[in-house]
């Protein structure tokens, strides 16, 4: 239970704080407009050059630029993407922790359909029903994976509304939504912290998954996902298409997942956290 | 034969020239240890051999080359050449056709091919049980429509005199009704086959009188074809067998050509690069420019792409060079409608060049604001989604934000066959006749609203000039008049023509006369096989 941050954390701490800031000024970073036809290299992807450090793409357009921008949408869409996770994650967690009963049957059966279907295909069943959209994703992909962080807050509620600081505000009469909103949500938030730094790379995850299945963001709008599956047909004659976008994925999923681990680790609780 | 998506036709050609195969011989064939084979493969099983059915590539392929027709294509082009008929005359008013058949030519079965197996042929792609896709082709027969009704026994402008001559006459002169002969829809059938096998299962037991013939077809596993030693030409073909293995992806067609175990491939789009890049596989590949055209169509009777500036902006802001350079080749820049190599074609059509200056300044007039976002229908379709976005990069150059709509094949066609529902889309024609009526009469007259005239283009000045050019039997008047009526379309601007696909295929270095063809798939009985020299692979 020491306070001291590691370093586990601190690197992911920096590596999330560098891609925030990239994304933040992607117009000042980015070389060129990642939708315009900047080289001409039109059918024929160029490597890494002076002018275009990481290459340019079969469109003519810089990879450098492109990767710098998809920072910006991955990590809205990681993001926002979270948001709605926790909301529905821990609302329904706490409301079934906390109450029990047939409220916490019924929530859990939703829960355990949800999880019997794997994730990317129940997304991609939702993104072909709605319009790909930006919104749209990330609400999907909250929609999906909301799952896990329920169970978790759902296990932690029990344990918590058995305490005695808990009990004893009962007894006091506090009602049901100050008990929640007081004393088993601050209490349960270290967990939600860890799983949601680590839920974010499961995101960035899932939506370069659909990205790649053409089912992410639609075109110009660049994304990491997207550019890996463009460059597929290119594999063997430029590589590096596909290369430096991979590097992108994995830069951000590692920065959220180093975090996510250290502050745990910080935190040094009894946990379990286990995930997907 | 049908819309295409642009590149589709491509894609569709080279799986109809996928006819690859694989080696290794000892597979249960009893074929001798000599034998030429060449093998062969493709994704998706051969939809039918029975010629009144089968109409697609796939099917063409293999039934071309088991059934002969009256006449035929020359291999590399579009010029009729005599298959089964030695000569043929067209009456002057283009109303009756008389063909004069080869003596020498009989089915596997024995029995010599004569008139009446045409006539016969004919009658069954007409008779409604059989469901063929090219009763259309023959209604204009004289006596047809009261066939198809069922109030004829027989088509009475089929006429056989004699048992080697045959004349066809028809209701209203159709001096194009020659190129209908050389589809396999009209190929000789012998009736004793199909009576013993029943419509449904002819396909599985086809007897024909070509080059080769069915040995065996076990579905989704391997179709083969074995030389056909009463051919009537005796030095034709030249190999022994073909060997065509089903459900081979285009992926693992590649791995296998590879290897060596395929002759012929289609060169995957990943792999393309990089064959032109080797010269010693570049050498290998074959290709031709396909009597097709890939387009942006734009739905005339839709806001705002019924206002004609509108949809000259949009062909002066394509870039079609760089659509072609996108594809590495596989397509060659259009200016016009027509393809280049379809008879009538103009090279000296006036297109729209690139201009996004006077583009602006067209929209700017049509009144259309920054916020038009069209949708640009188009099939999901890696390949396809490059060129969309490729569009959608010089459409942003003209203020225009296009968003890509991307469908299944069919719900595509679906679709833009709906009135006001696509407003700009993205497909491609393949021509099924080497004639101009193919492309402009087809894609561009009224009465194919619904059908194939998918932008709803009309104009009462095309309608004349088409109804004019169709009798027309002397070529340059007819192409004259094609040619007059695709400069007003060409004003009108339903369509952005992109480009014409080219088609490509490898070869190994053992198999030669692999030919080409722009419009049919590539015929197998030229193509020789010579010693695999050491165990030289193409790798």
């Amino acid at each position: 239970m020491n306070g001291k941050t590691n370093l586990m954390e601190l690197c992911g701490a920096i590596m999330i704080g560098l891609l925030a800031v990239i994304a933040i000024a992607a117009p000042l970073f980015a070389p060129y407009d990642p939708t315009r036809a900047v080289a001409a290299s039109f059918g024929d992807p160029q490597g890494p050059s002076h002018a275009f450090l990481l290459g340019s793409d079969e469109l003519g357009r810089d990879v450098l630029s492109r990767i710098i921008w998809g920072a910006r949408i991955s990590l809205i869409i990681g993001i926002a993407a979270m948001l709605v996770t926790l909301t529905i994650g821990v609302t329904i967690g706490l409301m079934s922790g906390f109450f029990g009963g047939t409220i916490d049957f019924c929530l859990m059966r939703v829960t355990d359909m949800m999880l019997a279907f794997p994730t990317l295909l129940l997304a991609m069943a939702f993104v072909t029903v709605l319009r790909p959209s930006l919104s749209t994703i990330l609400l999907v992909i909250g929609l999906v994976s909301w799952t896990s962080i329920a169970r978790v807050v759902r296990a932690e509620t029990l344990s918590l509304s058995q305490r005695d600081f808990v009990r004893a505000a009962q007894a006091l009469g506090a009602p049901s939504s100050r008990l929640i909103a007081r004393h088993i949500l601050p209490n349960a938030l270290p967990i939600i912290v860890v799983m949601a730094a680590l839920g974010t790379s499961g995101t960035l995850l899932l939506d370069a998954g659909l990205s790649f299945l053409g089912l992410g963001v639609p075109p110009p709008t660049p994304s990491w996902g997207r550019m890996i599956e463009e460059a597929r047909i290119y594999f063997r004659t430029a590589p590096w298409l596909a290369l430096f976008p991979g590097l992108a994925i994995l830069y951000a999923v590692l920065g959220f997942n180093l975090l996510g681990y250290g502050y745990l680790r910080r935190r040094g609780r009894n946990t379990s956290v286990t995930m997907r | 034969m049908k819309a295409l998506t642009p590149f589709g036709a491509a894609l569709a050609i080279l799986a109809l020239s996928e006819l690859t195969g694989c080696r290794g011989d000892s597979d249960g064939l009893d074929l001798p240890k000599t034998a030429k084979v060449l093998h062969l493969a493709s994704v998706a099983d051969v939809p039918s051999l029975d010629p009144a059915v089968g109409y697609d590539t796939s099917s063409w392929g293999f039934e071309q080359m088991i059934f002969d027709t009256l006449v035929r294509y020359s291999d590399a082009g579009v010029d009729l050449v005599p298959d089964l008929a030695t000569q043929w005359e067209i009456a002057p008013d283009a109303k009756s056709l008389t063909f004069h058949l080869r003596r020498d030519a009989s089915f596997t079965n024995g029995r010599a091919v004569v008139s009446g197996d045409f006539k016969y042929a004919i009658e069954r792609v007409l008779t409604p049980s059989v469901r063929s896709k090219g009763t259309e082709y023959f209604r204009s027969i004289v006596g047809a429509e009261d066939f198809v009704a069922g109030r004829a026994k027989e088509v009475t402008g089929i006429e056989n005199p004699d048992a080697w001559t045959i004349i066809f006459r028809l209701t209203e002169p159709d001096p194009i009704f020659v190129q209908k002969l050389a589809m396999p829809f009209a190929a000789a059938v012998p009736r004793e086959a199909v009576d013993q096998w029943g419509n449904d299962d002819f396909s599985r037991h086809v007897i024909g009188s070509g080059p080769f013939t069915l040995k065996e077809w076990r579905s989704g596993e391997r179709i083969v074809l074995v030389r056909n030693p009463h051919y009537f030409d005796p030095s034709w073909p030249r190999l022994d067998a073909i060997v065509q293995l089903i459900g081979v992806d285009l992926d693992l067609e590649w791995l296998k050509f590879e290897t060596g175990e395929l002759d012929v491939s289609a060169i995957p789009p990943a792999e393309f690069l990089r064959v032109m890049k080797t010269p010693k596989l570049k050498a290998l590949a074959e290709h031709i420019v396909t009597l097709s055209t890939d387009y942006l169509g734009m739905n005339c009777q839709m806001k705002p792409f019924d206002d004609v500036r509108v949809r000259r902006a949009f062909n002066l802001a394509i870039r079609k060079d760089k659509a072609s350079a996108i594809l590495n080749g596989r397509a060659v820049p259009a200016v016009g409608i027509l393809p280049p190599g379809l008879p009538g074609y103009d090279p000296n059509i006036d297109g729209y060049p690139y201009d996004p200056t006077k583009a602006k300044a067209l929209l700017e007039a049509a009144g259309v604001g920054r916020d038009f976002a069209p949708t640009l229908w188009m099939r999901a379709d890696q390949t396809e989604m490059t060129l969309g976005e490729s569009i959608q990069q010089d459409l942003a150059e003209v203020g225009v934000h296009a968003v890509l709509k991307p469908l299944a094949w069919s719900s595509l066609l679906e679709a833009i066959r709906q009135p006001n529902t696509a407003d700009l889309f993205s497909l491609g024609w393949e021509a099924d006749f080497p004639d101009p009526q193919n492309f402009l009469e087809v894609l561009f007259a009224k009465k194919q609203f619904g059908a194939n005239n998918d932008t709803f283009y009309s104009n009462p000045q095309v309608e004349k000039l088409l109804a004019e050019a169709a009798p027309v039997s002397d070529l340059s008047r007819r192409y004259q008049l094609y040619d007059q009526a695709q400069k007003l379309i060409m004003q009108d601007a339903p369509w952005v023509v992109l480009y014409h696909p080219v088609s490509y295929v490898i070869r190994q270095p053992w198999v030669h006369d692999y030919i080409l063809n722009p419009m049919r798939p590539t015929r197998l009985e030229r193509v020789w096989i010579s010693a695999r020299e050491g165990e030289q692979q193409t790798r």
